[in-house]
């Protein structure tokens, strides 16, 4: 068992409880389950790598309408289980993003499968998130003139073009440049597209245009 | 005379006259119907005339005794005791002054009877104005007396009669001045004549009268005095205490006989306890008039041959018709006035009941429809009985007449709906039974398949972990058994079959029940409470079925409490009783609004529920001969079920 990752099961039946649990730990993850989505919400869970398997009949929750509750903010992805699955139900549920729609008795195979998909899922996530936070940091540290610099930059203007565009000298909006990919670790321009395309930095200016006319 | 001269025969006739004139005289005296006597200047009785000694029985000397004088004896013997002292003590004065001797006393007549007589005696004196003489006339005034006495008494009485009797007379001048109030009209009101007369002389003879009362009481009065006529008033009247009663008051004039007032006589009686009693009365009967005219209910009287005589407002209004539209009472016939009034199909069985009512003095209650004032039929239902005197004879018939159209129409609607309900729940049923059941056994099978996996995987690992394959084991055993215990609780329910029984005691499925459950109570932060007498005896039933009743009731009593913010405790608690084993699960929800509907089948108040769980309950308590019921608690519901001791025999 490692402990890079960990599977929650909610699921009111203690019964089925216990299986997931024993199978998902005998696929050598770590489980956790939880009686009721309340006591899942309020339980205190480890920051890692995560899957939800979700029973969609709670006591005091249906599990579709706890999945919209999650919809605002960073969650594990989830796994549908269900006693009894109508197909509405779970085209909705993939649409607002589960991971797979589980009819009890479910195989093995399918819950692993759904699991393991799920956690990579979220695993490949919270890199995502850990790099955008990366960018949004060393963005962050940039001056307004570099901040200004960027987007002429990666619009792919020629150096004396965008000086031009601030009213500064070429040799100033060099040093400009030099600043901003250091400060944002761009090994290249092409780097600091892809960048500045992460950040949703608007491109302003089309060299291609301005050089056509 | 004595001047004629006279010859010797002149001189005889002349004294054969002065004897004719003698004899005259003498006869005259005796024969005056009055005693005369005469006595000598001392006062002794010398002369007595022949009325006076046939009166007494005794001449003059015939009062002769030896030791007193004439008129001491007389008086002692002939005068009333009563009257004696007086008459000698007036005589002997007259005798000393020579005054005129009047008296009045009773005097003994010769059978010994004393008659009143009126005396009267006068000196006579010679030239010399001595007294030569007395002289006494005496005469009987027995009969006058006695007619003085009685119109005395008469006068008492009536005065004491006048005074006596309970009310207030008095009487007063032609023009209103009061001239006399009995003594009662003094004591009770505690004004006199006096009070009776303004300041400034003129009567008042309505001082007496409360303020109020006075001009209206003025007015009757000026009118009477003026036209002579009787004189009638009623008015509340000065008490002694300062207080007002009720007092009616008459009076009429006593005419000459020329026709002119000479006299106003009038009584005044205290009425009061008579008005306050009528007040009362009135009130009273203002107050059930009141109160049968507001009820919200139709309220009607009927003659003992059922015409109408009343009709309250309510009913008045409902109908739109008065009795007096229906013209002369009887003239309608009460045929007639129930075809008015009563929807036709209805009519022939009213008629029938009310006659049969009427003809037995049976109450009578009929449900039928009737006209409203704008033409609408409206259901209601009317009830009479009767009104009996004492001699349990029918007076008068007293009903009642209910609006009862919005109560049958939400009967019919109710009706209605539970007809398509029921159709709707027979169409239903199978398909959600079968998906309860599905997920019913689709629970555990999908914990199986889990633990089955679990196990093998645990087995096939590199080396195999003996220690968990065996748990997941020992839950595949357990979630399978629950699988087809479900199965064959199913089949049991749908086939009614009777599966053998095991004597066991209720204490330990309740402790199976209660492992079962804890965990689900404190998942929804509930506590599960449970008080079961040591003491029971086993009892043969179903385990399984007597489980499935257990947790289905237990599992009730915390959805029950779902929202329920203070104590969320379901209460185990089982007892014998007599010949059963009673076992109670009580929880502190809302209780339970149809105790009576919540064991049919599909019968269910909760969202997701099918409405099987109690009919289900109820019918595996009753194949054990037992008995499930539900009664509210002040706060929540509680579940009873019966388990009969003496079923292990069977």
């Amino acid at each position: 068992m490692t402990d890079d990752h960990i599977v929650f099961i909610v699921d009111d039946d203690i019964r089925l409880r216990e299986a997931l649990t024993e199978l998902l730990e005998a696929h050598g993850m770590r489980a956790t389950a939880y009686g009721s989505a309340n006591e899942y919400m309020q339980a205190e869970k480890p920051d890692l790598p995560a899957s939800l398997v979700l029973d969609v009949e709670l006591p005091d929750i249906n599990g579709l309408d706890l999945q919209k509750q999650f919809a605002d903010g960073d969650h594990p992805p989830i796994i549908f289980i269900t006693g009894h699955g109508d197909i509405p139900s779970s085209v909705r549920a993939i649409k607002d993003g589960a991971v797979d729609f589980l009819t009890k008795p479910f195989s093995e195979s399918d819950l692993i499968e759904a699991v393991r998909v799920g956690l990579a899922q979220d695993r490949r996530g919270r890199s995502e998130r850990a790099g955008m936070k990366r960018l949004r940091d060393r963005h962050s540290t940039l001056t307004p003139r570099e901040r200004e610099v960027l987007p002429l930059v990666v619009s792919g203007l020629l150096n004396k073009q965008a000086a031009a565009e601030l009213g500064i000298s070429e040799v100033t909006l060099q040093l400009h440049r030099r600043n901003v990919m250091q400060k944002m670790a761009a090994d290249s321009l092409a780097d600091l597209v892809r960048m500045a395309e992460k950040l949703q930095i608007q491109v302003t200016h089309s060299r291609r245009i301005e050089g056509e006319e | 005379m004595a001047t004629i001269s006279v010859t010797c025969t002149d001189e005889k006739a002349a004294l054969v006259v002065l004897r004719n004139r003698e004899r005259e005289l003498s006869y005259l005296v005796d024969m005056v119907p009055s005693h005369i006597w005469r006595l000598t200047p001392a006062g002794e009785p010398i002369f007595f005339n022949r009325r006076m000694i046939e009166f007494l029985g005794m001449d003059a000397a015939d009062f002769d005794k030896p030791g007193t004088s004439r008129l001491e004896s007389i008086a002692e013997i002939a005068v009333h005791p009563d009257d004696a002292k007086q008459f000698n003590d007036v005589l002997s004065g007259c005798l000393v002054s020579g005054e005129n001797f009047a008296m009045r006393y009773r005097l003994r007549r010769s059978d010994g009877v004393y008659r009143w007589m009126s005396s009267r005696a006068e000196p006579v004196r010679d030239e010399n104005g001595r007294i030569s003489q007395w002289y006494g006339l005496c005469h009987d005034i027995e009969d006058q007396m006695c007619a003085d006495e009685l119109m005395r008494r008469n006068e008492r009485q009536l005065r004491q009669l006048i005074d006596a009797v309970p009310a207030l007379i008095w009487s007063t001048t032609p023009d209103g001045r009061p001239t006399y109030l009995n003594k009662r009209y003094t004591e009770v009101t505690g004004a006199t004549l006096d009070d009776l007369m303004g300041p400034d002389g003129s009567p008042a003879p309505l001082a007496v009268a409360h303020p109020e009362d006075r001009p209206a009481a003025a007015g009757l009065r000026a009118r009477a005095f003026e036209t002579g006529g009787p004189y009638a008033v009623r008015y509340r009247q000065l008490r002694r205490d300062g207080s007002y009663h009720w007092t009616d008051t008459r009076a009429l004039p006593l005419r000459n006989d020329a026709g002119a007032i000479l006299q106003w006589y009038g009584v005044s009686v205290d009425i009061d306890d008579l008005v306050k009693a009528q007040e009362a009365l009135q009130q009273s009967e203002q107050r059930l008039q009141q109160l049968v005219e507001t009820l919200p209910a139709m309220i009607y009287c009927a003659t003992p041959d059922g015409e109408p005589i009343y009709r309250s407002q309510q009913l008045r209004e409902f109908l739109g018709i008065n009795l007096e539209d229906l013209g002369e009472p009887g003239a309608s016939g009460l045929g007639s006035t129930l075809e008015a009034v009563i929807h036709p199909d209805d009519l022939t069985a009213v008629k029938q009941r009310y006659s049969h009512s009427l003809a037995t003095g049976e109450p009578y209650a009929q449900r039928h429809r009737l006209r409203r004032f704008d033409g609408q039929y409206r259901w209601v239902e009317t009830r009479a009985a009767t009104m009996r005197n004492s001699d349990d004879q029918i007076v008068q018939w007293n009903g009642i007449c209910l609006d009862i159209e919005d109560e049958v129409r939400a009967q019919e609607k109710l009706r209605s709906a539970q007809e398509s309900l029921a159709r709707a729940s027979q169409a239903a049923s199978l398909a959600e039974l079968s998906a309860s059941i599905a997920h019913e056994v689709n629970q555990p099978l999908a914990a199986v398949v889990a633990n089955s996996h679990a196990c093998y995987r645990w087995l096939s690992i590199e080396p195999a972990n003996l220690q968990r394959a065996k748990t997941t084991v020992e839950r595949i055993i357990r979630d399978a058994n629950s699988a087809a215990e479900v199965v064959s609780r199913i089949r049991a329910l749908f086939k009614q079959t009777v599966e053998p029984r095991m004597t066991t005691t209720i204490s330990s499925v309740i402790a199976e029940a209660r492992n079962l459950m804890t965990d689900e109570a404190s998942r929804r932060r509930m506590r599960l409470e449970i008080d079961v007498d040591g003491e029971l005896p086993p009892v043969a039933f179903d385990r399984v079925q007597v489980q499935q009743v257990l947790i289905n009731l237990i599992r009730n009593g915390m959805d029950a409490m779902e929202t329920v913010t203070g104590d969320r405790v379901v209460g185990l608690r089982a007892r014998r009783v007599k010949d059963v084993i009673e076992t109670e699960i009580s929880d502190f929800g809302q209780g339970v609004t149809s105790p009576d509907k919540i064991f049919d089948p599909f019968f269910t108040t909760k969202r997701n529920g099918m409405g099987m769980g109690l009919a289900i309950c109820r019918s595996i308590v009753e194949s054990h001969g037992g008995r499930l019921w539900a009664q509210n608690r002040p706060q929540g519901a509680t579940f009873i079920f019966t388990l009969p001791i003496e079923a292990k025999t069977k």
